[in-house]
């Protein structure tokens, strides 16, 4: 529910301030080997301000108590903590002030609200429903030494008032089904897991159990052909990324070196600004809130500085365009606000942070894309990824498989892959002609956030480790 | 936050979820004050303050369990929560695994300060910021957080257990790159926590070594070739590698879906002699300790790995009770890894051929141990002598191969308050780049 009368406050608490109501409520059910592990529902819910007062921040956050009465004296409490920790900073005048004007300008006035209209299930049929799938893993796959299934489901829930007017209202859930299956070869365990879901509260994410046996069907076939797989050769290959990798490419190795916090930090991105960075075949883009006319897995609105969200183009046919700000970055580099500042839970001041970042689709077909590699790997799932400042990056590979005379062979056990990810990028050379987003990205830096990545298949040549 | 009483809520807590039907109940508080100073982008530019509070109920009926959390603490919260506790567990399914802690006497800790001295956590930042800038002018901080937390944790259940502990600690956190002209290091970060400001920041954990090797790495290239060789794991390396240890082999997980390799070898020698690997929470070596376990014991001093031999899972209730296995008394936090006696140079010297590698980044080892990534901010060996820092190099190896073939621990170690850890060098790793 929207939290009402936040608009009058945030004047009273300085020159410009932000005042955030949030409640994030989260629910977690895990069964391994079929013994319910974890059945637990939590909420934490509080107000923040934050303050802007001669160039440096002051913030404070406090718990909701339970009552209006009492919200406003906490609302009115955290107000002068914040302003009073801008002053305490700004009485000590430290160096290296980014802004001695004032922030810019762009509020958001939006109300989004993706609640389920359905009617609601119990824990008890939601452990139902994870005792369905676990009862058909048992039946079908005999070879498992053991299987996890977990469901997340995280409901985020902001109301936001600024001084320069900015009023918005989010209601933005996620619901999260992570399998993972477990085999044992030679003595040794082989693991592989799935994860479905996005966008919604769990009745708009899932319906009946039976719609997700097929794809259990897939995980447990891709685990089989895993334990009987082999080890890639170590060195350079031509590669095929799919989806998840080149949405985690996007996110990792891109993504995060055109955040502008990082690029002042010395990011390598500082010095590429309407350059060639990657093949002209590579466009990519942190959208805010809408994808080829649909809704992207985390939509952004309003960001949580009250800036109104729009796309931003990171790179468009292979040159640099823009980076992503905050009100504070995109002042000091004479840019527009993008609507990137976000914040995870209401003790959390925003940072620049990716949305929905994705490779734009292209115009090949992944069949024929296959077909073109005599020798090389099409590597689909990762197990986790980082990238740094110099845009080298890490994937954990965990699904691959090895191409031979243009057509797929053996699985590949786990491996990693890496590279430069503005020298990788160049040698881009074909994009599939569809995209997907991957479900239940989560972002950290310093707070963990939840974040869309997606894309097509791209083919390039990158960095593969092995053991030969 | 006035009239905040964690010994009563907690009481009240177990009471009701006792009232409305359970047959044992458990509940843990915190309150916690965090005041924090922020540098990004070489500038120290947020002041932030948080309280927060949290309040987890668990009720368990019939062998059933459900759990829930929540961060008011009026009586109609806390009333509404043990009743949707209560549902949770009527919904689960009967595991006989699921329990409390037994009767132990009550417990009350105190320990570090209570306040924090935000002048002096000021100075202490600016002088930092000094300091890098004048001894590593290439060095760009793109992040440094020190903060204060004063924490206070409560435990109640109706086995009439109950203790508390107010603990405060600051922490420091830097993260940084260097640059010269256009060309970028990767960037590297530590940090540490400690009860008091006297000792300068540069010198928390390895900080001051970490930015000084920065500096030197902005031009890197791979090792240039594909080969098995050694690698000498930093301190903040092998904090990682610990914790691939735990989670592979030690880990409730682990055992409880019989994935652990090292299921079947409680007693017997499972690594080499030269490691040895204690939790110790109390004993005062490590700052940030514990009282209690999260799951309601005292918690006690235990070595994990004794010169090699496993003497401990760490299981906490739950995963002892499913799998027979023996709880881990220290609640596995507060580790040491015991230094050696052979100093950091001369393990270098005994490199034929290998890679001292200060980050990975990798991903999470495989259940059977298999690792690999990048060695990040990492320098070739050979022949005893630090040759380069290199770039684009993966390593990959088998964890309990690794540490079962450990050829040294060095004499020095690393103190970050919650840890105490030193290099080891291991051989029989692939390289390439």
């Amino acid at each position: 529910m929207i939290y009402k009368g936040l608009a009058d406050w945030p004047k009273s608490f300085g020159d410009y301030a932000e005042l955030r109501f949030q409640e994030n409520t989260a629910s977690r059910l895990s069964m391994l080997n079929g013994d319910l592990i974890a059945n637990v529902k939590g909420g934490q819910s509080g107000f923040s301000v934050r303050t802007f007062k001669d160039g440096v921040w002051g913030f404070a956050s406090s718990p909701r108590p339970g009552s209006l009465e009492l919200d406003k004296s906490v609302i009115e409490e955290t107000g002068k903590k914040a302003a009073e920790n801008a002053r305490f900073l700004a009485s000590k005048k430290p160096a290296g002030i980014l802004l001695k004007s004032r922030l810019p300008s762009r509020p958001g006035i939006s109300n989004k609200s993706f609640v389920s209209q359905k009617p609601r299930k119990s824990q008890r049929e939601l452990i139902e429903f994870l005792r369905s799938l676990d009862s058909y893993c048992q039946k079908h796959y005999k070879g498992l030494s053991s299987r996890t299934i977990s469901l997340s489901c995280l409901d985020m829930e902001k109301t936001l008032a600024t001084s320069d007017g900015a009023d918005a209202y989010s209601f933005t859930p996620r619901t999260i089904l992570m399998v993972s299956f477990t085999v044992e070869e030679k003595g040794e365990p082989i693991d592989l897991y799935e994860v479905y879901g996005g966008l919604g509260q769990f009745e708009d994410v899932f319906a009946e159990p039976e719609h997700i046996f097929s794809k259990l069907d897939i995980l447990a076939d891709n685990l089989a052909r895993k334990s009987k797989g082999v080890y890639p050769k170590a060195g350079i290959h031509d590669v095929i990324l799919d989806s998840d990798l080149a949405g985690i490419l996007a996110h990792e190795a891109i993504g995060h070196t055109v955040e502008a916090d990082l690029v002042m930090g010395g990011s390598v991105a500082a010095h590429a600004m309407d350059r060639d960075v990657a093949s002209p075949l590579v466009s990519l883009v942190d959208f805010a809130h809408t994808a080829m006319g649909e809704s992207c897995p985390v939509p952004v609105w309003t960001d949580d500085e009250g800036v109104e969200a729009a796309d931003a183009v990171i790179i468009d046919k292979g040159i640099m365009k823009s980076w992503l700000h905050n009100k504070e970055s995109a002042a000091h580099f004479g840019m527009l606000p993008t609507g990137n500042a976000r914040a995870y839970s209401f003790q959390d001041e925003p940072l620049i942070r990716m949305r929905n970042t994705a490779i734009l689709p292209g115009s090949s077909k992944l069949e024929d894309m296959i077909a073109g590699i005599d020798k090389g790997y099409y590597f689909l799932r990762s197990s986790n990824g980082q990238a740094d400042s110099t845009s080298e990056f890490m994937f954990g590979i965990v699904l691959g498989f090895e191409i031979k005379g243009g057509k797929i062979g053996d699985a590949l056990r786990d491996t990693t892959i890496s590279g430069v990810a503005f020298d990788m990028l160049k040698t881009v050379s074909a994009v599939s002609d569809d995209m997907s987003w991957s479900n239940g990205g989560m972002c950290g830096k310093k707070q963990s956030i939840p974040v869309g990545m997606g894309g097509p298949a791209i083919r390039c040549k990158l960095n593969v480790g092995g053991r030969n | 936050m006035n009239g905040f009483d964690g010994n009563r809520l907690a009481a009240t807590a177990v009471e009701k979820l006792l009232a409305i039907g359970a047959d044992k109940a458990q509940a843990s508080l915190s309150r916690t004050e965090k005041s924090e100073l922020n540098v990004d982008g070489g500038r120290m530019s947020l002041y932030r303050t948080t309280v927060n509070i949290s309040i987890a109920m668990t009720a368990f009926t019939g062998g059933r369990k459900g759990s829930v959390s929540i961060n008011r603490y009026d009586k109609a919260s806390i009333d509404s929560a043990a009743e949707e506790a209560f549902a949770l567990a009527k919904a689960a399914e009967p595991d006989a695994a699921n329990d409390i802690s037994p009767k132990q006497v009550h417990g009350s800790w105190t320990r570090g300060p209570q306040k924090p001295d935000s002048d002096a956590m000021y100075e202490s930042l600016a002088e930092f910021l000094d300091y890098s800038a004048s001894k590593y002018p290439k060095t760009k901080l793109e992040q440094c957080i020190l903060d204060f937390g004063c924490g206070e944790s409560y435990y109640a259940n109706s086995n009439d257990v109950q203790f508390n502990e107010t603990a405060g600690l600051y922490s420091f956190f830097a993260m940084f790159t260097s640059k010269d002209g256009e060309a970028s290091s990767s960037f590297n970060y530590s940090g540490a926590a400690h009860q008091s400001l006297k000792k300068a920041l540069k010198d928390w954990g390895t900080i001051d070594e970490l930015m000084r090797q920065s500096a030197e790495q902005t031009r890197v290239s791979s090792v240039g070739s594909s080969f098995e060789g050694d690698l000498i794991l930093s301190p903040d390396c092998l904090g990682d590698f610990s914790s691939f240890l735990d989670s592979v082999y030690l880990s409730d997980y682990a055992l409880i879906s019989g994935n652990s390799p090292w299921k079947d070898k409680l007693g017997k020698q499972v690594l080499s002699p030269l490691f040895s690997m204690r939790s110790e929470p109390q004993s005062g070596r490590i700052e940030a300790g514990y009282a209690y376990t999260g799951d309601g014991f005292l918690a006690k001093d235990c070595s994990l790995i004794d010169q090699g031999r496993l003497e401990y899972f760490n299981l906490g209730l739950y995963a002892s009770n499913k799998t027979g296995k023996e709880r881990c008394p220290s609640g596995g936090g507060a580790r040491i890894i015991e230094p050696g006696n052979i100093p950091l140079a001369d393990m270098i010297a005994e490199v034929k051929k290998g890679v001292l590698m200060s980050r990975f980044s990798g991903g999470n080892p495989s259940d059977n141990g298999d690792f690999s990534g990048v060695a990040k901010n990492s320098y070739l060996i050979e022949n005893g002598k630090i040759i380069r820092p290199i770039g684009e190099t993966m390593v990959a190896g088998n964890l309990a191969a690794f540490f079962s073939g450990l050829r040294a621990v060095s004499k020095e170690s690393i103190d970050y308050g919650s840890a105490i850890l030193p290099w080891v060098l291991g051989g029989g790793i692939h390289i390439s780049g």
